[in-house]
């Protein structure tokens, strides 16, 4: 019983990780929008590549996990995980700057592949996936209080 | 027997249908969780957990269904047993896409069952506590 109702806070909470992280994947794009020396590749600096994070359904293979499907428990998702970060392939922006530093011979600068727009839309849709796990993580709370009053 | 009569003083029909309401509502509970936290997984499908609907149509059965006339008690037992306790099911809605990432979680959705879920189960726990104040006041004699 008490596995069972820390189970759906766990639910909650590996979705509040996972957005948060994926915020700030979105926070580090958003910072380096500008940034021409993201690597150092065979003698050439390369800009930064805009990070995206792969997101999948939980299933943790642990022994009570185990045990509760033997046990007949129907088998329930178990959360969501980021499972890797993966660099965007989309080609770098060629912008004409002859002045900077990182400016190759015809005088076009390579700049990251970040879309500030994508990355906005991106940190609302993440934002608002935070907000309503913590609605959920609240009404799980709320449940196991009252369940705290019976026989009161 | 009467020493049984009293430890089963909380085990009568009654509690036991709450107690499977309130399990289910434990388990939809993790089951709505599930499916807000994997709103944004691609390929992700949302499960439901049926109940309400399949003790009604037990309920139904056993109020007008066939059953065997029993004259001797070795006899086998036919039809449906009365007062069996369904058991909540999961299920998962593999047929529906509802975003582009071939997920179908509709955020509305969940988040209106999540509150309906939780007013049921505060519904459940008073009248389980409401139930047992009767017990006590039986018990108490005041």
């Amino acid at each position: 019983m008490v596995l069972n109702i820390s189970n759906s806070f766990n639910i909650s909470a590996s979705a509040l990780t996972a957005q948060r992280l994926r915020m700030d994947v979105v926070s580090s794009n958003i910072a380096n929008a500008e940034t021409t020396r993201g690597r150092y590749v065979d003698g050439k600096f390369e800009p930064y590549r805009r990070k995206m994070v792969v997101m999948q359904p939980y299933q943790e293979k642990s022994f009570a996990n185990a045990l509760q499907s033997e046990l007949g428990e129907p088998d329930l998702g178990r959360g969501v995980k980021i499972t890797q970060i993966k660099e965007d392939q989309a080609p770098f922006k060629q912008v004409y700057n002859p002045t900077h530093p990182d400016a190759d011979s015809n005088g076009y600068v390579s700049m990251p592949n970040v879309d500030v727009l994508k990355e906005m839309v991106d940190m609302i849709s993440a934002t608002r996936a935070y907000e309503s796990n913590v609605t959920a993580l609240n009404a799980s709370k709320s449940m196991f209080m009252k369940a705290l009053e019976i026989g009161k | 027997m009467k020493v049984g009569k009293i430890v089963n003083l909380l085990s009568g029909a009654s509690y036991e249908r709450l107690q499977g309401a309130i399990d289910t509502s434990n388990l939809r509970q993790k089951v709505i969780a599930n499916n807000i936290a994997n709103a944004d997984t691609p390929n992700f499908k949302r499960s439901d957990v049926s109940f309400e609907s399949m003790l009604e149509q037990e309920m139904d059965r056993n109020s007008s269904s066939l059953i065997g006339n029993r004259t001797d008690s070795r006899h086998f037992y036919i039809g449906p047993k009365s007062g069996s306790m369904v058991s909540p099911q999961v299920t998962t809605d593999e047929t529906t896409v509802y975003n582009n990432n071939l997920n179908n979680v509709d955020m509305d959705k969940e988040m209106s069952q999540l509150a309906q879920n939780q007013l049921k189960y505060n519904a459940l726990i008073q009248q389980l506590n409401h139930d047992i104040k009767m017990k006590r006041v039986v018990v108490e004699g005041r």
